[in-house]
């Protein structure tokens, strides 16, 4: 059956959620957790997987025996033992992501991987060995016709291309990817990353939470304290916005309450008893912890519009103009109102600054070019990653720059250390 | 999960989630996506020309044709009623339809046999090979279909028996002999279990009853698995359980097949992790002399 005629299977694996889908969707068709519950047995790597199971005791079909995503979560599988074998983006245990991959594939996706072209994810940095392994996987496991693994930051930039004209699609841009636990800022300079000159962020979607819980819990007590996390959650996704001005915006508060105020109606988990939160300052001030992480953490202090313009400093001359051009956000922690119209703005003071400072110094004789800042927001940021690799899987390019299975077994797994960029414009 | 599921679970997350929100008043999104299933099965949820009020789940299959002619239509027209639409989506086989302003209380059954579509396409034909079967009557031609692109199911029934023969091609070299062993364990599975049906394995050319027969295929990596499916796996109650599991086959065989790989590759991960500490033990320390920081120095043993 020829493999191109069904769509291809795009999955990407993060460190708390896995996405996973068809390619030429809009969204991925699961979202689960990256979590595999194992029976204790069978844990990977211990003398126990060394011995043969032996006949008449369970007969060898331990290995069958786990389950992923929300099911590892559930009651269902209270005696098993809860694993993420993916730790900060990268691959830790090969036995239990490959075990997690069978059932993505067989259980979820219901797809027969000989079949399907298959496009996996990798985080910036990944090692070439762990290409190697995720190839010897699909192709001697699964014998999947073709892979393809590509980075996550360049599939988000190619996400954000559906929003702009086709002529200024290009692969050079700035990440921002914000999830639930880290913010990674990624340069990526023709499909390429810069590796060294990536920044993370010690603020993500869980610090904002967390931020708006301890507001509510100083001031609200009718949230039961088991759920106030949920609550908190549900407010930042709910009502929570960037302000231009956090000045202003007390004072827009406190002249117009009824108009800013918003309340959240809630039911009591246990006793099933409604209960209403007054939402305040909060909608605008958890956001704002991007802007001013010192709101929460006092050991941090730097702006994320100020690591933005460092790292690009840092970056190669030449395409840092590239870099100010194409900001693009990715993750669902950048979903909030005019986030990308305040960071532009941030972005643009700080090199309208450097620039000035500069004319300055030559003493006038010297006008540069004005810098030009654009952030890019667009509705797939949430999935942007997922949707990049759809987007891509469902070109016929895509099936040019796979490896296929008869390549991988002329030379190897070494083939998949190297994957062609592909998509730019030529 | 030792055997596969029946239903397709991206069916039952969208029609729950879409059903619900329509249930609960909500804006009805215009929706659109296709999706894969095992056999080449495409399917394909979207709105019918813009109509957000209605949404229509279609299937493709290739060889639905060949369904046809056992009386899928009838079937599928008796299982899902009003929902099965006449006419077909173009490019698809078979399309169903829900008007979201005209739901059911309850949805679950919707959403339960949505989901078995792929399963009550394939019914049709072992359900009339059953009948005859019950029905004493010998001498039907042998159903034939092309399930996959290079892979066939026959389907004859006896007066006594229905016999079921599939053909599967294996891609890998290795796949054949983990197929092999596992099909082994069927006629152990025999043993243990009198009420299973008979399993007859052959590799590389068909078995007996199909030796009239010029289309099937001959090679190292074609494999032939017989069923014989007697009166108790064919009766009325026990129907529905033998074709859910026997439909899908197929897929059952080549998803063992990839975790007995996926097994084998944990334990060679698990040796060698074992020989390389037996290694890094058996290194010989190098011998020489050793500097302290004020320039004393000393032998190493």
């Amino acid at each position: 059956m020829s493999a191109h005629q069904l769509p291809a299977c795009v999955i990407d694996n993060g460190t708390g959620y896995t996405k996973l889908g068809f390619a030429g969707n809009m969204e991925p068709q699961f979202i689960i957790p990256s979590a595999i519950a194992v029976k204790d047995k069978v844990t990977s790597a211990n003398s126990q997987a060394l011995r043969w199971n032996n006949r008449g005791t369970g007969a060898g079909i331990d290995d069958l025996d786990f389950f992923i995503g929300d099911e590892a979560l559930s009651p269902a599988a209270a005696n098993y033992t809860v694993k993420y074998p993916i730790r900060h983006g990268i691959v830790e245990d090969w036995d239990l992501m490959e075990r997690y991959w069978e059932q993505c594939i067989f259980k979820y996706l219901r797809a027969e991987p000989e079949d399907h072209f298959f496009l996996l994810t990798e985080p910036p940095l990944n090692t070439p060995e762990n290409r190697e392994y995720t190839a010897e996987i699909m192709f001697e496991s699964f014998n999947v016709p073709g892979l393809y693994i590509a980075v996550q930051a360049v599939l988000a930039l190619t996400a954000s291309w559906q929003s702009r004209a086709a002529n200024e699609r290009s692969l050079t841009g700035l990440v921002i990817d914000s999830g639930d636990g880290v913010t990674h800022c990624i340069p990526v300079a023709d499909g390429y990353v810069i590796g060294s000159c990536i920044k993370h962020i010690p603020i993500a979607g869980r610090d904002i939470t967390y931020f708006i819980q301890n507001l509510l819990r100083e001031r609200e007590h009718a949230i039961p304290a088991e759920q106030s996390y949920e609550v908190a959650k549900t407010i930042k996704e709910r009502y929570c916005y960037v302000c231009p001005d956090v000045m202003k915006e007390f004072v827009k508060y406190d002249t117009d309450a009824e108009k800013w105020l918003k309340t959240y109606d809630g039911i009591n988990n246990i006793t099933k008893k409604p209960f209403s939160v007054d939402i305040g300052y909060e909608r605008f001030l958890g956001p704002e912890i991007f802007f001013h992480p010192e709101f929460c953490n006092p050991d941090f202090t730097t702006p994320i519009s100020d690591t933005v313009d460092n790292l690009i400093q840092q970056c190669p001359i030449d395409v840092r103009r590239g870099l100010y051009e194409n900001i693009v956000l990715s993750g669902g922690s950048t979903m909030f109102k005019d986030f990308a119209r305040k960071l532009q703005r941030d972005v643009k003071r700080l090199s309208d600054a450097r620039l000035q400072s500069s004319e300055a110094l030559s003493g006038g004789r010297l006008k540069p070019k004005p810098i030009d800042v654009q952030v890019i927001s667009h509705k797939m940021q949430r999935y942007a990653v997922w949707f990049g690799g759809s987007m891509l899987a469902s070109t016929a390019e895509f099936y040019q720059v796979s490896h296929t299975k008869a390549e991988y077994m002329e030379k190897g797994p070494s083939i998949c250390r190297y994957n062609p960029v592909f998509g730019a414009l030529t | 999960m030792i055997i596969l599921e029946q239903n397709n679970r991206i069916i039952v997350e969208l029609l729950e989630q879409k059903f619900a929100n329509a249930k609960e008043g909500g804006k009805h999104d215009n929706v659109n996506v296709t999706f894969a299933d095992f056999d080449g099965v495409l399917y394909k949820l979207s709105n019918p020309d813009g109509d957000r009020n209605k949404i229509i789940l279609s299937i493709s299959l290739k060889f639905y044709a060949e369904l046809q002619q056992h009386g899928a239509d009838d079937l599928l027209r008796r299982v899902y009623g009003a929902n099965f639409r006449q006419n077909p989506e173009n490019g698809f086989n078979v399309t169903l339809e829900y008007d979201l302003n005209n739901l059911p209380a309850d949805t679950s059954d919707l959403v339960t046999k949505a989901s078995a579509l792929k399963r009550n396409c394939f019914a049709s034909v072992f359900e009339k090979y059953f009948e005859f079967q019950e029905a004493g009557q010998e001498g039907h031609k042998r159903a034939v279909i092309n399930y996959r692109e290079d892979e066939t199911m026959y389907i004859e029934a006896k007066a006594d028996r229905v016999t079921v023969i599939f053909s599967t091609v294996f891609k890998d070299a290795d796949d054949v002999i983990i197929g092999k062993v596992f099909l082994q364990e069927f006629r152990e599975g025999r043993k243990a279990s009198q009420t299973a049906p008979a399993v007859l394995y052959s590799l590389g050319e068909p078995p007996l009853e199909l030796k009239d027969l010029p289309g099937a295929r001959v090679g190292e990596n074609v494999g032939y698995i017989t069923f014989v499916l007697f009166p108790r796996h064919t009766n009325k109650k026990t129907r529905d359980n033998t074709i859910d599991l026997i439909h899908s086959f197929r897929d059952y065989l080549h998803y063992h097949i990839k975790c007995s790989k996926v097994y084998l590759h944990t334990r060679m991960r698990a040796k060698t992790t074992d020989f390389l500490k037996v290694l890094n033990r058996a290194k010989p320390e190098v011998k020489g002399e050793k500097k302290t920081f004020s320039g004393r120095t000393f032998q190493t043993q």
